[in-house]
């Protein structure tokens, strides 16, 4: 017997000094961030799939390590992988002319050849990328020689060249990496044209970027960019401290790993400095107007709710005085968005008289409204990783208490938050417009997509119109016509208060104080890391 | 009762009394206790420290920490307790009648028990939240539907010592009904069983519950709960460390005082339960068992 | 021996079918359809119902339950549990290396807590009533009662933060390993050693001790048999104590950002990624029943008495 509990004793020890062994297989990188060469950003989840023909994966990510054909910048489109092109009389046809002697991580040459095959990759899996009309409209891509394509387009689309800059899907990833000669079945390597190339990914735990010493804009300065996965909040912050980290940014579904007490915190520390862009995005709460069982289907709800919001509180308290309170979907900074649009401010009596008028009534103070023994609950959904947002959240759920509203808050991950939007499971959530290069046009061309806004628009009483002037201002060739279309889009969404508005959102960024070159894109899903150097 | 008098001899058994006591009334009356509406916002106190006014401070909404932590004592302690009173009701209707029936009643009982009993609790408790979606009410059912099982077989180790006894053999040789045997000479010969039986896991299901809010899978805003209130402290543990205290210490104290009368009721009830669950049911069996109810948060 | 290993397998098996059933199930139950949510997790914005009929066709939704059921579980076998519904990456890429950190985590944990037990449960026993028995109780007491993410936190704030010592998070070096296995050790040794201690103090009691002093041997002797009885009580417990680890290492994972089974499943949760949820509930109770399986046979083998109790 004691034999037997000898042997047992002694298995279970050598199972433990095996286990510790193999553990310390992976032991490398306990050493801080070596904060003069590399940059070690945080983030709440794992890069995921980079797969650039696919929506999984880590947008910042990708933004690295894939190229587009032209860039949006501040100026306009400018070239990127293609040097110039030009467009036929009718509008259908794009002529491009590709710079030479660009070759992807693997080095197989980019040329004519291969835009052709990763575009042709991305069409084949047409029905994924329908929220990007572009691909509805590409007929043919063709090669006029080794640095010439054309894409011709069965009508004239003039955000043509906008989605074309997008960060996905239409940039390019070696042939070399394509499975069953395409995209849509995976790939098998990330070799892509970008300053910076994966070199390692641990799943969940981080991943490498090396600088590609042979980018056709000259080697980036930062040689060594790593994603860690962390926890967004306290976990982020030790980490940072400890110099684990050096690096955190708003990611790529709006939300900071820390408020911004906490990079206050660091700033005044003296080690670190905090740079903001200018505003980029509107961050609003998304209504689901079709939703019919839900009180959220009726107009005068959502406006009570939309007065019931104090956002100059949300903008001084739990942003600092870091975003703006906003009162319509675009700042009035974006394209076609300068329209005349009725101001509705934090004013809780006007909500309680037009939900008074709608029929909602209540019994004693400090209840909650009915209609037809039906009460009026509601349901919003924020991002369980961003801390603004839940504070926000909760605010929102106190004031609107006070107009006899019911509101129920509930944390979930971004991607379940997604799957909400686009199965219109939900009353309201929060969200962001797209960004500078995609607002208007990409935001409002989602109004009737399924994936983004399509039940948020779905219950509005004119939505038959909406959507065919949508339809109209995306292929309109006039101008003015276009402006006049933009201005009856953005009325009547704002008449409906489908998108309530709360703060004009920005990119943040806390970086090492040496940390020079930081800048920003047009779009809240990248960042220029190839500018950035350590001085 | 003469037993329990031993109980009052010991001076940290009355503190301990005395501590869930006054916790309790606190949580029954925290609208007369509490100095704040728990719900109450003021942006502009947001991380205040503590004053005259708002004892504790104030949180990442300006709300008086010292009202919300008395609010909590209701879902942190007393819903706990009516979980714990469930799934112990419901065990104990199980225990009784399998210990009382014996045979294929038993059989039958005994193997569902099992069943539930042979899924690790921590993970299905999980799985149930996960199925019906995060919520203080579904986490209370996802509890009573994986304990019951557990206080089922210790109650019915139990009960199967009375049902051999000399005057239940009598009320059936004078013709009682099963029923009536049951209520009248089972339950209450049982009961010390039974509380000292509930009273051991009370304490570390307190500390289960919190932890699942603490994880943002238990009860939502804006209702306030000791595991969410350290859960919201922790967004900011390191810049204000003070606010993990309050929570973290009011746990610790109510769930020691829970632990430390548990024992000093068993002890004064039945030295020995758990000695003889040991006996007759074989090791294995009464370890799970003892083991599954303490499992920690 | 042999025969009783054969039966109690035997026992077993019904059980991780009924399982298996429970856990497939349960997919069912989700408020989602399951072709639905895999095209979303595509990223496809528009779905048509040709789409939809085509993915359930694709994920063999239109045959009845029982030949699914029956489908399922024979990829099961296989470590086929499908793909994520929200990383599109199959289930089993997911879960496998975060179940092996977890594994980890558990081993390293019980091995402490068998060495913190046996420690202070036989210092305890040896000296009952004694300062060290009641100074070693009190305090294991005051720390079971302790919330161990707060635990976590306070240990998190002083050695990581204050000291500078260990790392605050991740699974990178050896160094990670020690909170939290402190915490885990703290949480249930507390339990364990409680078990021990009276284990030891009831064979203290017992009719053979009270022999062996009257035959006069060595007091040495005496307890090494104590001992050597009271550790069957303890191998038998920390058996069944691995599996309940395995399977509550969720809080102090999610604390200490291990990429472990515990953070993967909270995550799921709040992405309601059913297919992984699905996954772990079926990976770890079938875990949990062949420990109990295993840790009941070690038990016959070290006492006879139960072998011809089945």
């Amino acid at each position: 017997m004691t034999r037997n509990m000898g042997f047992l004793l002694k298995t279970f020890m050598v199972s433990i000094v095996l286990l510790v062994g193999c553990s310390n297989g992976d032991t490398e990188k306990t050493k801080s961030a070596d904060t003069g060469k590399e940059i070690v950003y945080a983030t709440s989840k794992d890069i995921n799939d980079m797969n650039p023909h696919f929506y999984s994966g880590s947008m910042p990510a990708q933004g690295m390590v894939y190229e587009s054909l032209v860039e949006n910048t501040e100026e306009g489109i400018k070239p990127s992988l293609a040097e110039s092109w030009e467009v036929s009389e009718d509008g259908k046809v794009y002529t491009f002319h590709l710079r030479k002697n660009v070759t992807f991580h693997d080095g197989e040459l980019f040329n004519a050849e291969a835009v052709k095959k990763n575009i042709e990759a991305v069409q084949s899996n047409a029905s994924k990328h329908s929220w990007i009309k572009l691909s509805t409209k590409i007929v043919a891509c063709n090669v006029l020689d080794e640095y010439t394509v054309e894409l011709v387009l069965s009508e004239p689309y003039y955000p043509t060249l906008v989605e074309l800059s997008m960060t996905r899907p239409y940039v390019f990833i070696s042939p070399k990496n394509f499975v069953n000669g395409g995209t849509k079945d995976g790939v098998n390597g990330y070799n892509g044209t970008g300053p910076y190339k994966l070199t390692e990914h641990k799943v969940d735990q981080y991943a490498v970027f090396e600088a590609n010493e042979n980018y056709w804009g000259g080697a980036p300065k930062v040689k060594k960019i790593t994603a860690k996965v962390l926890p967004a909040g306290e976990t982020t912050f030790l980490a940072l401290q400890k110099g684990e980290v050096n690096f955190v940014f708003t990611d790529d579904r709006g939300a900071n790993s820390l408020d911004v007490e906490a990079m206050n915190q660091f700033v005044e520390s003296g080690e670190h400095q905090m740079i903001q862009s200018q505003p980029m995005n509107t961050g609003i709460v998304v209504a689901n107007s079709s939703k019919s069982e839900s009180p959220v289907h009726e107009k005068a709800v959502r406006e009570a709710f939309w007065h019931a919001i104090d956002r100059e509180t949300i903008s001084k308290q739990i942003f600092e005085g870091t975003e703006q309170a906003a009162y319509t979907l675009f700042s009035s900074n974006v394209n076609y968005a300068n329209v005349e649009l009725e101001k509705r401010g934090y004013d809780l009596e006007k909500a309680k008289k037009i939900l008074e008028e709608a029929g909602w009534v209540i019994g004693n103070a400090g209840e909650f409204r009915t209609k037809n023994g039906k009460p009026l609950a509601m349901k919003l959904y924020y991002d369980v990783n961003s801390s603004t947002q839940k504070t926000q959240a909760e605010l929102i759920q106190n004031t609107v208490k006070r107009i006899g509203v019911q509101l129920e808050i509930i944390g979930e991950e971004s991607s379940s938050i997604a799957n909400r939007r686009s199965t219109g499971d939900y009353d309201l959530l929060f969200n962001q417009t797209w960004g500078l290069a995609y607002d208007p046009q990409s935001t409002i061309a989602a109004f009737t997509s399924k994936s983004s806004y399509y039940h948020t628009t779905r219950g509005i009483a004119q939505a038959d119109e909406l959507y065919k002037k949508i339809e109209d201002v995306m292929v309109s060739t006039n101008e003015e016509h276009r402006k006049s279309l933009y201005a009856d889009i953005l009325t009547i969404v704002h008449k409906e208060a489908v998108f309530i508005p709360i703060t004009n959102g920005r990119v943040t960024i806390l970086a090492p104080k040496n940390l020079q070159g930081i800048s920003f894109k047009q779009t809240q899903f990248e960042l220029p890391f190839e500018r950035m150097y350590f001085e | 009762m003469k037993r329990l008098q031993n109980v009052w001899k010991d001076k940290v058994a009355v503190l301990s009394l005395s501590i869930i006591t006054v916790t309790t009334m606190a949580g029954i009356f925290a609208p007369f206790v509490a100095p704040h509406d728990p719900a109450e916002v003021h942006m502009e106190l947001r991380f205040a420290s503590a004053s005259w006014e708002y004892l504790l401070g104030n949180d990442h909404l300006g709300r008086c920490v010292l009202s919300r932590l008395i609010y909590a004592i209701r879902p942190s302690m007393l819903w706990v307790f009516v979980a714990l009173l469930l799934s112990v009701f419901i065990g104990s209707i199980v225990g009784v009648l399998a210990g009382y029936f014996r045979g294929k009643t038993d059989a039958f009982l005994m193997r569902v028990c099992d069943v539930v009993l042979s899924f690790p609790g921590y993970v299905m408790i999980l799985a149930i939240i996960g199925i019906l979606g995060v919520g203080f009410e579904n986490l209370i059912i996802a509890f009573v539907l994986m304990k019951w099982a557990w206080f089922a077989r210790i109650i019915r180790t139990s009960v199967m010592q009375y049902t051999e006894s000399d005057y239940v053999k009598f009320a059936k040789a004078i013709g009682s009904s099963n029923m009536a045997i049951m209520i009248r000479h089972i339950v209450p010969v049982a009961l010390p069983d039974i509380a000292v039986i509930s009273s051991s896991s009370f304490g570390s299901m307190i500390l289960q519950i919190s932890g699942f809010s603490f994880l943002g899978l238990g009860i939502q805003a804006p209702e306030a709960e000791w595991g969410m209130m350290l859960n919201e402290a922790r967004d900011v543990m390191f810049s204000r460390p003070e606010f993990m205290l309050a929570p973290g210490l009011t746990i610790v104290i109510v769930v020691s005082a829970i632990n430390y009368l548990s024992d000093a009721l068993q002890v004064a009830l039945d030295p020995k339960l758990m000695t003889s669950t040991y006996k007759q049911q074989g090791l294995e069996a009464a370890s799970t068992v003892k083991l599954e109810g303490k499992g920690v948060a | 021996m042999g025969s009783y290993i054969i039966k109690r397998l035997m026992l077993s098996i019904p059980l991780v079918l009924i399982i298996s059933f429970v856990t497939f199930a349960f997919i069912h139950l989700s408020p989602m359809d399951p072709a639905e949510v895999v095209l979303h997790s595509q990223g496809i914005p528009t779905i048509t119902d040709e789409l939809l009929a085509q993915t359930r066709a694709k994920l063999g939704m239109d045959q009845p339950f029982l030949t699914r059921y029956l489908n399922w579980v024979a990829s099961c076998l296989q470590l086929d549990f499908g793909d994520s519904y929200i990383t599109g990456k199959p289930v089993w890429s997911m879960l496998g290396p975060a179940f092996l950190h977890t594994v980890k985590l558990t081993l390293i944990s019980s091995f402490a807590i068998v060495a913190l037990s046996i420690v202070l449960g036989v210092a305890c026993a040896l000296n009952a009533g004694k300062w060290v028995d009641k100074s070693v109780r009190g305090v294991s007491f005051f720390l079971t009662s302790m919330p161990s993410y707060w635990l976590a936190a306070l240990l998190i704030w002083y050695f990581s933060v204050k000291l500078d010592l260990l790392p605050t998070s991740g699974m990178e070096s050896y160094k990670s390993y020690i909170l939290p296995v402190v915490v885990i050790t703290i949480s249930y040794a507390g339990i364990y050693f409680r078990i021990i201690r009276s284990s030891m103090l009831s064979n203290m009691n017992e009719d053979y001790v009270l022999y062996a002093r009257a035959c006069g041997l060595p007091e040495k002797k005496i307890t090494m048999h104590i001992l050597r009885n009271s550790l069957q009580v303890a191998i038998s417990v920390f058996c069944m104590a691995i599996p309940i680890i395995l399977g509550s290492t969720v809080v102090v994972e999610n604390i200490f950002a291990w990429p472990g089974l515990g953070t993967l499943s909270v995550k799921s949760i709040l992405s309601r990624d059913f297919p992984i949820i699905q996954a772990y509930v079926l990976v770890l109770a079938v875990v949990f029943i062949l420990f109990n399986t295993v840790s009941d046979i070690i038990n016959a083998a070290l006492k006879p008495k139960i072998r011809d109790g089945l």
